[in-house]
């Protein structure tokens, strides 16, 4: 039902990197059954026994740690060290709601039927994987997703080492996966001989995992591990709270590891498996609650992932999957959309007037996809930044925003918006002003209106520009932007072509203007060397770019294939770029974001556009929610799993649809997080 | 000059055309609604037809007309600014191209410092006008002379219909020229020369009319290079169209040029000298014109709806044209909620489509060689 994918162009990097962070970085919980038996029920075993790591690996696996000995170390439990400041996040809030429910089914779609149910490997990123990766594993720690702290889930306590990079974990003796099997340190060793292995065929993973980025893991004892990160940074913890892979699942990988696991479920630590019967192929997946989920009594889980199963079916026509929301089949649908939010599902509606459907609209706290124009500059005249702020003032996204998007969004700030305290709030996008655009046009020599109106320099040189995309559904935008710029005095020539070579045309840097957007992944602080740095804007670095007053020197060649897509490229930029790399503390990390924020600004190659600081559901009144409605950090309505079915509420609606009865109606906007 | 020397059977035929009323007041329609569009700036436009300020006359509306366009080119704008308003109706300088309706209305109030005259339909077919107040996909309203509403963009849907039937014409025209004058071409030399070119020419003309024509004008027009400009697209989309549409007119040329080689006077053109280029053009070609005239509404119709369909599909006219198909999209889109969209869209192309098939079926019937055959 998430509407994620809508508002997002994706550079494919940014993309895997976004969803990896998050299926890694922040998962939630996780559960499933045993191969071929689907036995969910816990064993009972006993919590395990501190005592020496003993490694029960095959021999395959286990001439794999010994060949990398710097990197898995296997040690005692005196080598823990004693300073060490152990947090266990149990003063952080609780965000669950006490009056949740258990029990009852909630009914979902997808688009398409799921390819694989494996968590990595070709075909596994599709959207079905939220529901069995990204909302529903269990990592070592979690983020809170409403302050900046950590939750325990698969560890009961951390605490970072004296170097900054080293994250030290003991696990929670209870956690076990839905096939009743303990989780073992041991499995965080698998986990990097399963993500380095090349028959799960994932690149990404292969190269993330690989030990430039992670330079070492330590068992200490049956309970405790470390895991050293290769640089000192503030999320450090976030980087090493990696999931456990259970290795009495695979214990060992081959070849045919795409085939042999396409349609296995991997036992998971999380709330909810798929066990095979609940496999219809075609049609429908249903996910079970695992019996006696280890973590349900637990501080951060209770009164979450209520529901005792959720049922996936296909429905392939988006109108027919509306239709049959509508008629109560499906429990809920996104309403983002400007169309359904006032067209086709209107307050006014039948169902919403007897308040049986309620809707919903959530502002919501999390880096925004950067919609943006971004001007190339190594361009002709586009390389002047005086005009390049004189673009600023010619674009009129208030009135984009009031005409074509009904005023639902607002305007994008800054380049790095929506990541707290390292967003710089001083810094405002520049509005549209004829006047001010004129100035700062002036400024580069265009004065002179031609007959057309558009302004032209001494020599008759036109400001005349092509905006380069592929995103044909914002063609209506991208009308009103060219018909406003030209009461500026520029001409905007609209490119618009097939959505991959849009991305093509830009990312090889032949565009002028390039609109488009970019997913941005939870993250704790924005990213610069990428979109920012040198490096990524020309083949040539240091003093073959630029010259010794600092500025490029002639006939520098463009490099392809990089986020870069404005070729900013300034020596004091990259200087404070490097800074920002380098910097370990978070105080330093803000004081360079918020001054690079400012630079970037006045440089001026990056015209912010839009941002939907919000999502909005329709869905049936049994299904309920706490008060606040959701976390400030949820990207969707599901996310966090802090729903319940209300089944009396859902028997009642249901009787009340043929008697005619009606509720009290509901259209409410939660704007809590609102900034 | 042999072409346009009437014979009387020709004579005969145009006026058994005549006779046929419903297609020959369709030819009529349809050419003098071709014929003002194609002066369209002067009843279809945001500027006005004339104004008279300070004593001045003024006529932007001719100045954006075809051929006057190309020719004269202002070398100040009119701006707001030189009408006397200094800020706009958002409070920004009016040192932009004035815009004549806000113009009038403030004429219209009282205090009049001139008059101007706008065109039938006052509005320019790719600016949006929210500062009049008017949304996006707004409905019919006579105050604001938004005839047919608005687009997704704030466009006026008639001047983009208008446009929209400019364009697929001209099209549509250009289309049929280009593929008869391949086809006949090809056709002819083929059925004169007969033996292996026929042969051969033929087999490549059968391979050729295999290739499926709507796959390959998406494939063509996908791979596009990004470099290449609006107007380029436009005229390779024609290009591409008429490579994989001229073979179809083969067959019957090739199949009348026999007919025909075998007529006594193209024997008496060879006795005297003639080469074989001058009998299929000079003597051939204007006999066999009757085939290529009753084919010639069918192709035009079928060049608007492919076209239109392309459009459709988002292959045809580079986004932004006018252009029928888009407006059908977008109907589609809204056909719940907007149903005028669709319905002004799918009446214009049910009107042309009708019309040029009425000037068909006349032509079809008035150059029936049964009717007057004059085999002796």
């Amino acid at each position: 039902m998430k509407k994620k994918t809508n508002q997002v162009g994706t550079l494919m990097l940014i993309l895997s990197m976004a969803l990896i962070f998050w299926g890694c970085g922040k998962p939630k919980d996780n559960n499933s059954s045993k191969t071929g038996g689907g036995s969910g029920k816990p064993k009972a075993t006993a919590s395990m026994e501190v005592g020496p790591v003993e490694l029960a690996s095959v021999e395959e696996v286990k001439d794999f740690y010994e060949a990398s000995p710097m990197f898995f170390s296997i040690k005692k439990t005196e080598d823990i060290p004693e300073n060490l400041k152990w947090e266990d996040g149990l003063g952080e809030p609780v965000f669950s709601s006490p009056d949740a429910k258990q029990g009852g089914t909630m009914n979902q779609h997808t688009g398409d039927w799921p390819r694989t149910l494996r968590f990595v490997g070709p075909d596994a990123s599709g959207s079905f994987r939220r529901h069995i990766l990204d909302n529903n594993a269990f990592a070592l720690v979690h983020e809170h997703p409403e302050t900046d702290g950590y939750i325990p889930a698969i560890a009961k306590r951390w605490a970072v080492g004296d170097d900054k990079k080293t994250v030290f974990f003991e696990l929670d003796p209870n956690a076990r996966y839905s096939d009743g099997e303990p989780v073992q340190v041991t499995d965080f060793f698998f986990h990097f001989y399963f993500m380095r292995s090349k028959h799960i065929k994932a690149p990404w993973y292969n190269d993330y995992y690989d030990d430039k980025k992670f330079l070492n893991i330590s068992l200490y004892n049956t309970r405790v591990l470390s895991i050293t990160y290769y640089k000192a940074k503030p999320d450090v913890i976030t980087k090493a709270a990696i999931r456990p892979v259970p290795e009495h699942h695979y214990e060992e990988l081959d070849e045919d590891f795409l085939k042999d696991y396409q349609w296995e479920f991997e036992p998971t630590a999380g709330p909810y498996e798929v066990k095979k019967e609940n496999i219809n192929d075609g049609v429908s997946i249903t996910l079970t609650r695992v019996v006696d989920w280890w973590a349900d009594k637990k501080k951060f889980y209770k009164n979450r992932f209520n529901p005792e199963k959720i049922r996936v079916t296909v429905v392939r026509e988006p109108a027919k999957v509306f239709e049959l929301f509508r008629k109560g089949e499906l429990d809920w649908h996104g309403l983002s959309l400007p169309e359904y939010w006032y067209d086709k599902l209107p307050n006014d509606a039948l169902e919403v007037e007897n308040g049986y459907i309620h809707k919903v609209q959530f502002y919501n706290d999390i880096p925004r996809p950067t919609w943006a124009l971004r001007i190339n500059c190594s361009k002709p005249l586009l390389d002047n930044q005086d005009i390049r702020q004189g673009l600023h003032y010619s674009m009129n996204w208030d009135l984009v925003n009031k005409e074509i998007f009904q005023g639902d969004f607002e305007r994008m700030q800054t380049v790095a918006d929506g990541y707290g305290g390292r967003s710089n709030p001083k810094v405002k996008a520049r509005e549209f002003s004829i006047e001010r655009a004129g100035a700062a046009f002036a400024k580069a020599g265009f004065t002179k209106r031609g007959g057309d109106g558009i302004l032209q320099n001494e020599t008759g040189k036109r400001l005349s520009f092509t905006i380069t995309t592929g995103y044909k559904r914002f063609s209506s935008l991208l009308t009103v932007l060219q018909q406003e710029a030209k009461k500026a005095g520029v001409e905007l020539n609209i490119e618009m072509l097939e959505l991959t070579a849009g991305w093509k045309k830009t990312n090889e840097k032949q565009h002028e203007i390039s609109f488009g957007g970019l997913n941005n992944s939870v993250e704790l602080y924005p990213r610069f060397f990428e979109p920012y740095h040198s490096y990524n804007a020309y083949v040539e670095e240091g003093d073959k770019l630029y010259n010794t007053d600092g500025s490029l020197r002639e006939g520098v060649t463009p490099k392809p294939d990089t986020n870069n897509s404005t070729l900013t490229a300034d020596r004091e930029l990259d200087k404070r770029i490097q800074q920002y790399r380098d910097a370990e503390g978070l105080e330093e990390i803000t004081e360079l974001s918020h001054d690079l924020i400012q630079r970037l600004h006045d440089h001026a190659s990056f015209i912010p556009g839009w941002a939907k600081p919000w999502y909005r559901v329709g869905y049936w009144r049994w299904v309920k929610w706490p008060e606040g409605f959701n976390v400030r950090q949820s990207r969707d309505m599901e996310e966090f799993h802090l729903h319940w079915i209300d089944t009396d509420a859902k028997a009642q609606t249901q009787e009340a649809k043929k008697s005619g009865k009606k509720f009290e109606k509901t259209v409410k906007v939660y704007d809590q997080y609102r900034k | 000059m042999a072409l346009w020397k009437l014979n009387p059977l020709t004579e005969r035929k145009l006026k058994r055309f005549q006779s046929i009323k419903r297609g020959y007041w369709s030819f009529i329609l349809l050419v003098v609604t071709l014929f003002i569009s194609l002066f369209g700036e002067l009843v279809v436009n945001d500027q006005a037809l004339v104004v008279r300020y300070k004593g001045n006359w003024y006529f932007p509306a001719l100045a954006d007309t075809y051929p006057m366009k190309w020719i004269y080119i202002p070398k100040v704008p009119r701006t707001g600014k030189f009408f006397g308003m200094e800020k706009d109706g958002d409070g920004q300088p009016y040192s932009y191209p004035v815009n004549y309706r806000g113009l009038q209305d403030k004429w219209n109030e009282g205090n009049a410092e001139g008059w101007l005259v706008m065109p039938v339909i006052p509005h320019d077919p790719y600016k949006p006008n929210f500062s009049e107040g008017v949304g996006k996909l707004a409905a019919p309203s006579r105050e604001h002379k938004h005839y047919l509403g608005t687009d997704d963009a704030g466009r006026d849907i008639a001047a983009r219909l208008f446009y929209g039937f400019r364009i697929v014409m001209l099209f549509a025209l250009g289309f049929t020229f280009m593929v008869f004058i391949i086809g006949s071409a090809l056709g002819c030399l083929m059925g004169y020369f007969g033996g292996l070119t026929d042969l051969f020419g033929l087999r490549v003309v059968e391979i050729w009319a295999n290739i499926p024509f709507l796959y390959m004008v998406m494939i063509m027009v996908s791979v596009l290079p990004s470099k290449v400009g609006m107007m380029t697209r436009v005229l390779m989309l024609l290009a591409i169209m008429v490579v994989f549409s001229w073979t179809s007119m083969t067959y019957y040329m090739r199949a009348s040029t026999y007919k025909e080689k075998a007529r006594d006077y193209v024997s008496a053109a060879i006795l005297l000298g003639a080469g074989p280029f001058r009998i299929v053009f000079c003597h051939l070609l204007p006999n066999t014109v009757s085939t290529l005239v009753t084919f010639l509404p069918f192709t035009v119709a079928a060049a608007i709806s492919s076209v239109t369909a392309l459009d459709f599909l988002n292959f045809g006219l580079p986004e932004g044209t006018p252009s029928w198909g888009h407006q059908l999209r977008l109907g589609q889109e809204y056909i719940r909620e907007k149903p005028w969209i669709i319905g002004s869209a799918l009446t214009a192309i049910f009107l042309v489509l009708t019309m040029v098939t009425f000037i068909g079926e006349a032509v079809r019937e008035a150059f029936d060689p049964k009717k007057f055959s004059t085999y002796e």
